[in-house]
């Protein structure tokens, strides 16, 4: 036994460290999808969408929910970043790994770990557009949408494909459900969310165009 | 001088098997110290590959009720054809069911009595009783008066062997795999260790012990058609037979199963045919009734057996790249039948043939099954001829098989005699001291040095090693399988002859450096030939039928000449066994019918 | 199908001479009925090349000894028809286990140091009593630990495991599948204390990050992604505190 192990005995840290990527992460699901909903009322009417955003306005919603949100984010990044291979070498251990492995959930872990670095980037930059935007109303994100719509396709894109991905592997190590189901219900609601964001976008773009 | 590294013990176990492990854990737990050699890692060993089961009379079962040790007793000896040593046989089935309870503590998960009432496949209705739920139960096995075996679903062996390796690894022994013990060191009258090679780096060792334990296993693959996984070449047979003083028991003795599967000889369980299978020929005509027109596909294994060589002799075998064969008919028994009752069978037809039990035949032909014969030892375990050398499990000629082996009665040997031989293993090593002779060392290892470094450099010839394994395999296969008679068997004792001269030329192709795989198959080849000789040399020697071992031209058995064990000695230089025999011990049950089979010359053996 | 060439290529390194690079080397076999990559490896080596390393024991999936990269999948070779594969065969040797040469590699050392830390052995106060009859248990019970306990140590969910590839000390399917045989086993009386220091870590039961490669590729078709799930589960609620009413010993 080495001493250093000796003295970290029956430490729960694990434990909780998997909790806490495990709630966060479905935390982040929960609010991205809650999120993307949000965004969709735009396909119904313009004043449905400034009425909602007046609502989480009126009672502080989001002044509470956006900070609390970028925390978890944050959270999740480096709970759930322990796993990623810091050293270079574990890197190219990982990457040949793949190659090697005709194994599809290898790669989709592999793509989930290049896009919670970049959601990390593109998140960070979403918020401060937003933020500095204030308040955010049909309009304005309109506006936004049409200057930078190929940024917000590649968030779009990363976001619910690290998400989609994120929940089945909880449900997978968990195991609450069998995991082919699983993996057909996660992938069906991350379609239905991009099918929903992609319509969204393309009403904005378009709505930024008459402007 | 040379350059090993040396290792010195208490006791020393070649071999990591069950009856291996089984006296490891035995000296382990009397405070020695012990190691463990292996080819492979111990659980990886062939004993794994038992699935049927072990036979210890518990009768718990509702078709076991009324067994005892002396009920099992009988069966052992009528199968052996009262070939067998009726001492070793009694302490054996007296010990079988402490055996089996002593692994049930260990961890083994024995499958249970269930309560209640079923229905067997040939209709009858039994009722298995609630006073007896929950204990260990036994499913039945070729040539037994009860239900006796006991099991773990498909994996008994497997079970087992992971439940003494776990003692093996909680008692901390040490174990060096993938290491080869290439030769025994002794003086002519004391065993001091062995000379080994390590498999890894192909480096040579000394291993220097008070007690040293052969538990290697049998010599399946010197046949090229055996259900034994590959590594059961004979090795610890060989370096004993190699002493000049350490006689091999009935090595003649070799047990076939009627239906290995062609090209990679696994067995598919009688199952197939109990349930109606038929067997075919080159014109897929069903030729057994014309042999059998009683009993057709299902009279006993070795009849079977016989009949099909017998058929394919006369020309109407299917040829194929790995010599002719039979087919195995199941299709008319339905695809739902044999997804469920036969999965195991379709199972093993679909990945390892690539063939569909439903729709198509599946090639199978006579394959040798399980070796008798070994390092011939007492009762309790020592090996004759050196002190301080023991041997047990199918390595050994301890005699509890004698001249056919019951069904579910080898794993059984390993744990039991393990139990037994154990224990006077452990009783000589206490009271042993170690003291050898350096030089004596020294030499044993340079004999091997020089062998590999003429093999290396090709000193003595140039023979192909694996041409001559190969032409080796064949005469065993061809003129010492099943059916033996005086013609073909002085044709294999004259070829081998040959091949055994012809192999002490041998010389690599490749470079020998390290763990060279042509290397160590090249060491091991001379002895296998040996071994070849004994079994081949005996058999001619011997002129009667018993057992497993079946003359045409002696079709009897003969009890007023023959009713004695095989001995071969190897004289140092000599290119064939010298033969001795010794009387079989009989204490209880005199020869008599086996009450199975149509003839006394039939046997009954069991996977 | 039976006249088919095939093209072997095949991993070729030996670790005691480091200075020759590992290359591919390329052999030509004529397919055969019924060929494995057993029969087919043996005649490369009798025929073609008696250095080449591999390892087999068996030939019939039950002792575990030839697993190999097969075209991109960890498998059995001796399991594996070549009629199954295309006419270009890859092979190469388990990562993570210490390579002995060729396909050779040494899962036994990996599988006797696991079981240590794992104490594979039931743990009981108990001393056999040669005259007493065995303790009962329910037959499915035995089913249970029997279907845990029917992993060949091939070592097929280590080598496909990303984890186990970069952290040495990860148990790995094999692993966490031997601690739940155990923890279903009524005989061993670890409390769930002891259970929670064998596994409770990012080396146990927490460094699976549900890559699910061991359940895919498992030769025995184990259940793996529930064992682990099971393991993961029981583990978390021993760690938050929760008192099981009958031990842990339930499924």
């Amino acid at each position: 036994m080495l001493l250093q192990k000796t003295l970290t005995k029956s430490n729960k840290t694990d434990l909780y460290l998997d909790l806490a990527e495990l709630t966060s992460g479905l935390l982040l699901v929960g609010f991205l999808w809650t999120h993307m909903l949000f965004v969709a009322t735009i396909l119904i009417s313009q004043d449905m969408f400034n009425s909602l955003s007046e609502f989480l306005d009126k009672y502080y919603l989001s002044y509470v929910g956006i900070p609390f949100i970028v925390v978890v984010a944050l959270f999740h990044f480096v709970i759930a970043g322990r796993r990623i291979p810091t050293r270079m070498q574990e890197q190219r251990i990982v990457w040949q790994h793949a190659k090697m492995l005709h194994h599809t959930d290898t790669w989709t872990w592999v793509f989930q770990t290049i896009t919670g670095m970049a959601i990390l980037v593109l998140a960070g930059i979403h918020v401060w557009m937003v933020t500095t935007g204030w308040p955010i109303r049909a309009v304005n994100s309109a506006h936004r949408m049409e200057s930078f719509w190929w940024f917000y396709l590649v968030l779009l894109i990363v976001g619910e494909y690290h998400a989609g991905f994120g929940i089945y592997r909880q449900f997978v190590k968990w195991g609450w459900f069998p995991r082919k189901p699983i993996g057909y219900v996660t992938k069906a609601i991350t379609a239905i969310i991009l099918v929903l964001g992609l319509a969204a976008m393309f009403v904005f773009v378009q709505l930024g165009g008459a402007l | 001088m040379s350059v090993y590294q040396t290792f010195i013990t208490d006791c020393l176990v070649v071999g990591a098997g069950l009856a291996g492990e089984r006296i490891a854990v035995e000296a382990a737990s009397q405070g020695q110290d012990v190691i463990i050699l292996s080819l492979v890692p111990p659980r990886r060993s062939h004993s794994t590959a038992a699935q049927g089961g072990m036979q210890a009379s518990l009768g718990n079962c509702a078709m076991g009720e009324g067994d005892n040790p002396d009920v099992h007793f009988a069966d052992t000896v009528k199968g052996s054809d009262w070939g067998c040593e009726q001492d070793v046989a009694r302490m054996f089935v007296e010990t079988a069911p402490v055996a089996v309870r002593e692994m049930a503590v260990w961890g083994v998960p024995w499958s249970r009595v269930v309560a209640g009432k079923r229905i067997l496949p040939d209709g009858r209705e039994i009722e298995e009783k609630k006073e007896k739920e929950g204990l260990i139960t036994a499913r039945d096995f070729g040539g037994t008066a009860k239900w006796r075996t006991c099991y773990t679903a498909d994996g008994t062996g497997h079970t087992l062997q992971y439940t003494m390796d776990s003692i093996v690894i909680k008692l901390g022994i040490t174990v060096h795999d993938r290491t080869e013990a290439i030769s025994l060191i002794h003086d002519g009258e004391n065993c001091f260790g062995v000379v080994a090679r390590c498999l890894r780096t192909g480096d040579l060792r000394v291993y220097i012990a008070k007690s040293t334990v052969i538990c290697t296993g049998g010599y399946g693959r010197l046949y090229s058609a055996s259900t034994n996984a590959v590594i059961n070449e004979g090795n610890g047979m060989f370096v004993a037979l190699n002493t000049g003083v350490v006689p091999l028991g009935n090595m003649e003795a070799v047990q076939f199963h009627p239906t290995g599967m062609v090209p990679v000889w696994i067995l598919i369980t009688e199952g197939a045919r109990g349930d109606g299978g038929y067997l075919l020929d080159k014109n897929k005509y069903r030729f057994m009734p014309d042999y059998e027109p009683k009993k057709k596909e299902l009279a006993s294994r070795d009849v079977v057996s016989r009949r099909m060589i017998q058929h394919i002799r006369a020309g109407y075998g299917v040829d194929s790249p790995y010599g002719p064969h039979l087919w195995l008919d199941i299709r008319h028994l339905g695809a739902k039948h044999i997804n469920t009752n036969l999965r195991e069978i379709a199972n093993i037809a679909r990945n390892f043939a690539g063939v569909d039990p439903v729709k198509d035949l599946i090639p199978v032909r006579p394959t040798q099954h399980y070796s008798m014969g070994g390092v011939r030892t007492n009762s309790d375990g020592y090996a004759y001829g050196l002190k301080g050398l023991f041997a047990a499990g199918e390595a050994a000629c301890w005699d509890l098989h004698g001249f056919n082996r019951l069904g579910g009665n080898s794993l059984a040997e390993t744990i039991t005699a393990g139990r037994i031989i154990g224990k006077k293993v452990a009783e000589y090593t206490k009271d042993a001291t170690i003291s050898y002779n350096y030089q004596l060392v020294d030499n044993a290892v340079k004999e091997q040095e020089n062998r590999i470094k003429a093999l290396v450099h090709g000193w003595n010839g140039k023979e192909n090693v694996y041409e001559l394994r190969n032409a080796m395999e064949k005469n065993l296969m061809d003129y010492v399988g099943i059916f033996r008679n005086g013609k073909d068997l002085e044709t294999a004792v004259s070829n081998l002859r040959e091949i055994y001269h012809r192999s002490l030329k041998l010389g690599l192709r490749s470079n020998g450096e390290g763990a060279n795989p042509e290397l160590a198959q090249a060491l091991r080849l001379p002895g296998m030939i040996k071994l070849a000789l004994c079994i081949s040399y005996g058999a001619l020697m011997r002129t009667e039928s018993r057992g497993s071992h079946a003359r045409e031209d002696y079709p009897k058995r003969d009890d007023v000449n023959w009713l004695k064990r095989t001995l071969a000695y190897w004289p140092e230089g000599a290119d064939l066994p010298e033969l001795k025999y010794e009387p079989v011990k009989i204490t209880e049950l005199p020869p008599g019918d086996r009450g199975y089979g149509e003839s006394s010359a039939q046997s009954k053996g069991g996977k | 199908m039976a006249d088919r060439e095939l093209t072997f290529e095949v991993f070729r390194f030996n670790p005691q001479k480091p200075e020759i690079q590992p290359y591919l080397q390329t052999y030509k076999l004529n397919e055969t009925t019924g060929m494995t990559i057993f029969i087919a490896l043996n005649r490369i080596r009798e025929e073609q090349d008696p250095s080449l390393m591999f390892d087999f024991v068996c030939r019939a999936a039950i002792c575990g000894s030839c697993a190999m990269i097969i075209n991109g999948r960890p498998r059995l070779a001796c399991k594996t028809l070549t009629n199954t594969l295309p006419n270009k065969i890859k092979l190469f040797p388990l990562p993570v286990f210490k390579l002995i040469g060729d396909l050779s590699v040494d899962t036994g050392t990996w599988f006797r140091h696991m079981s240590l830390k794992t104490e594979s052995w039931v743990h009981t106060s108990k001393t056999f009593d040669p005259k007493a009859q065995e303790e009962r248990m329910d037959n499915e019970t035995a089913n249970k630990i029997y279907e845990a306990e029917r992993c060949i140590e091939c070592g097929c969910c280590i080598a496909g495991c990303a984890t186990a590839n970069i952290r040495d000390e990860f148990l790995g399917a094999a692993g966490i599948n031997r601690v739940a045989r155990f923890m279903l086993d009524p005989r061993d009386e670890r409390t769930p204390a002891e259970y929670f220091e064998v596994v409770g870590s990012e080396e146990g039961a927490f460094g699976c990050m549900g890559l699910m490669a061991c359940d895919d590729n498992c030769p025995m078709e184990l259940p793996l992604q529930m064992q682990l799930a099971f393991v993961r589960r029981k583990i978390a609620a021993i760690g938050l505190g929760y008192k099981p009413k009958k031990g842990i010993k339930l499924a």
